[in-house]
């Protein structure tokens, strides 16, 4: 079984901004390891191209009119915001300064 | 700099102008209260699939066609795979492999004369939410979140800062003229990149390349490459070698300052977006939008030469696209542009400018206007006249003939009106006329200014000058 290593796993872990500890790293080598496995078996399909990654059809994507439609009121906006702060979305600071 | 040559690479993404979104129907505009207008596929919620509006495929086919660009007839979009709180999705949809147009080119005109700037590709995406960072929070803003993007990326071919300035400048008029977008650097509409590199003159590679962010005016980028070429000059020839970083300008100190250096290179894991089939664009689509497109600036420029207009003027002119959209409707009539134009960027101009109003908002017709125009050349009117009358004629329905005759200006090329003026005149001035025979060039000027005088300013001062030097010669 393919297994990933320590740095492998603390990549995926820092561009999915989560904190993992030691030994959940462990456990990840393993089953993140798992995963790309199956991911591998993507390519060993015969005849397989990107394009059919982007649509197994051949349906074209219909179109929209430029028109504007029904919006959201900023209360709906702000409804599952975890802090508000007049009629913005208060997140913490993530600012790469 | 002597032994180096800087290499300059920029990177502009315009805010397209349509009615809607890209993949929502929420308005795009601009100056909305906060969060005023989203819906839930701009908030990125789970389980909403985006819709592609036709317009901005409509304008991604207009820009790649005035930027000579080679148009992508078979294109998908892609997800750009980041984290941060400006994309609650985690992914922008973008074009990463399939850009709508590769290789193009726009043309400067350089001190050294014309450049072709090479532009290596441009790619339709979505815009991201606003950010406002308050000490330890940041404000999101979501109106902007799904806005269309274009973003054009030049090759690396600029090596001036005056060649990257002209570069952005046709950019903007290029767009802006063709209405794929307002271009307004301060909202935000137009944001400019630029990437700096220096090498010795000669070298085969590029040197170490920064990268100078959001820079808030074109003529901003020319300082920010300017300091940018000192800065890695100084540095080499202290012998230091150049780290791949991210700089941004800060106009208050006018010099660029490190935000970060580059991480081992960006891990976007872009793939295909699923929720998008592939797009081909038809011929007929292709055709229709092309057609849509305003007259370029350059084919502007040469016409408005043919009708013998000077190149200053014409600059002029095409500083505001308003004024330039109103000659363009009397290209196919007799009107003598030459003189349109000094009349547009002259007293017109400054009446509008003073009543904050556009020429639509006045009573000014198109036959008003070449009635003016026309009677400016045949001398049946001056320029005083012009001056004195233009509020009547930008405010009234009335036509220009009854404006001038309720302004007792009806006579002014009647010459034997004109001779009768002068006549009094000479008559009550015989002591400058004998002035006149001594030569004495002052009494030809006091006597004009009493013929004028006499006639209110009604007359023709060209013609009155030509008859009353005529009638001098006679006395």
């Amino acid at each position: 079984m393919k297994k990933l290593s320590v740095e492998e796993v603390k990549h995926v872990a820092h561009l999915a901004r989560i904190a993992i500890s030691e030994e959940e790293i462990e456990k990840y080598q393993v089953r993140l390891g798992a995963l790309y496995e199956m991911i591998d078996q993507i390519h060993e399909i015969k005849g397989y191209n990107d394009d059919m990654m982007i649509t197994p059809f051949d349906e074209e994507p219909s179109l929209r009119k430029d028109e504007v439609g029904p919006m959201l009121s900023f209360e709906e906006v702000l409804l599952n915001a975890p802090r508000k702060n007049g009629k913005f979305i208060e997140v913490p600071v993530v600012v790469n300064e | 700099m002597t032994k180096y040559e800087a290499t300059i690479g920029i990177e502009v993404h315009v805010e397209v102008k349509t009615k809607s979104k890209f993949f929502s129907s929420s308005e795009n505009g601009y100056g909305k209260n906060a969060n005023a207008s989203c819906t839930v596929v701009d908030l990125g919620y789970p389980g909403t699939l985006p819709t592609i509006n036709e317009e901005v495929i409509n304008q991604g086919i207009r820009a790649v066609h005035l930027t000579h660009c080679k148009l992508t007839k078979k294109m998908h979009f892609d997800r750009k795979n980041y984290f941060y709180p400006d994309n609650p999705k985690n992914y922008q949809i973008t074009q990463n492999r399939t850009p709508i147009g590769r290789e193009g080119y726009l043309e400067i005109k350089t001190s050294l004369g014309l450049k072709k700037i090479e532009i290596e590709e441009m790619h339709l995406e979505e815009d991201t939410c606003k950010s406002a960072h308050r000490g330890t929070v940041s404000l999101l803003d979501f109106n902007r979140a799904g806005v269309p993007l274009i973003e054009i990326v030049s090759k690396p071919c600029m090596h001036t800062k005056e060649e990257a300035v002209l570069y952005l400048e046709k950019l903007r008029e290029t767009f802006f003229y063709g209405e794929i977008s307002d271009c307004k650097i301060e909202e935000g509409s137009m944001r400019c990149d630029a990437n700096v590199s220096i090498a010795p003159i000669g070298s085969k590679t590029l040197g170490t390349k920064c990268e100078i962010k959001n820079i808030g005016s074109i003529h901003n980028v020319g300082i920010a490459i300017e300091k940018e070429i000192e800065r890695q000059t100084t540095l080499l020839e202290k012998g230091e070698t150049l780290k791949e970083e991210t700089r941004r300008f800060d106009d208050k100190i006018g010099d660029t300052i490190l935000m970060r250096m580059k991480e081992t290179g960006n891990d976007y894991r872009y793939f295909p977006e699923p929720d998008i089939p592939m797009i081909t664009l038809s011929q007929e689509q292709i055709t229709k939008a092309i057609s849509l497109l305003p007259m370029t600036p350059d084919e502007r420029r040469r016409q408005y030469q043919e009708k013998g207009m000077k190149e200053l003027s014409i600059e002029k002119i095409l500083a505001n696209k308003a004024l330039s959209d109103y000659l363009n409707r009397f290209l196919s009539t007799p009107l003598n542009f030459v003189i349109a134009a000094n009349l547009l960027l002259g007293d017109i101009s400054s009446y509008l400018n003073k009543n904050f109003l556009s020429l639509e908002k006045t009573k000014l017709t198109d036959e008003k206007f070449l009635d003016l125009v026309k009677k400016l050349e045949v001398g049946e009117l001056s320029n005083k006249n012009v001056k004195d009358i233009l509020e009547e004629i930008l405010e009234k329905d009335s036509s220009i003939e009854t404006i001038m005759k309720e302004n007792h200006i009806q006579n002014i090329t009647d010459v034997s009106f004109v001779e009768e003026v002068i006549q009094k005149v000479l008559d009550q001035n015989q002591e400058s006329v004998k002035d006149y025979h001594q030569g004495k060039d002052r009494a030809l000027k006091y006597l004009m200014g009493q013929v004028m005088k006499e006639a209110k300013g009604t007359i023709n001062p060209k013609i009155a000058n030509e008859k009353l030097k005529e009638m001098l010669q006679n006395q």
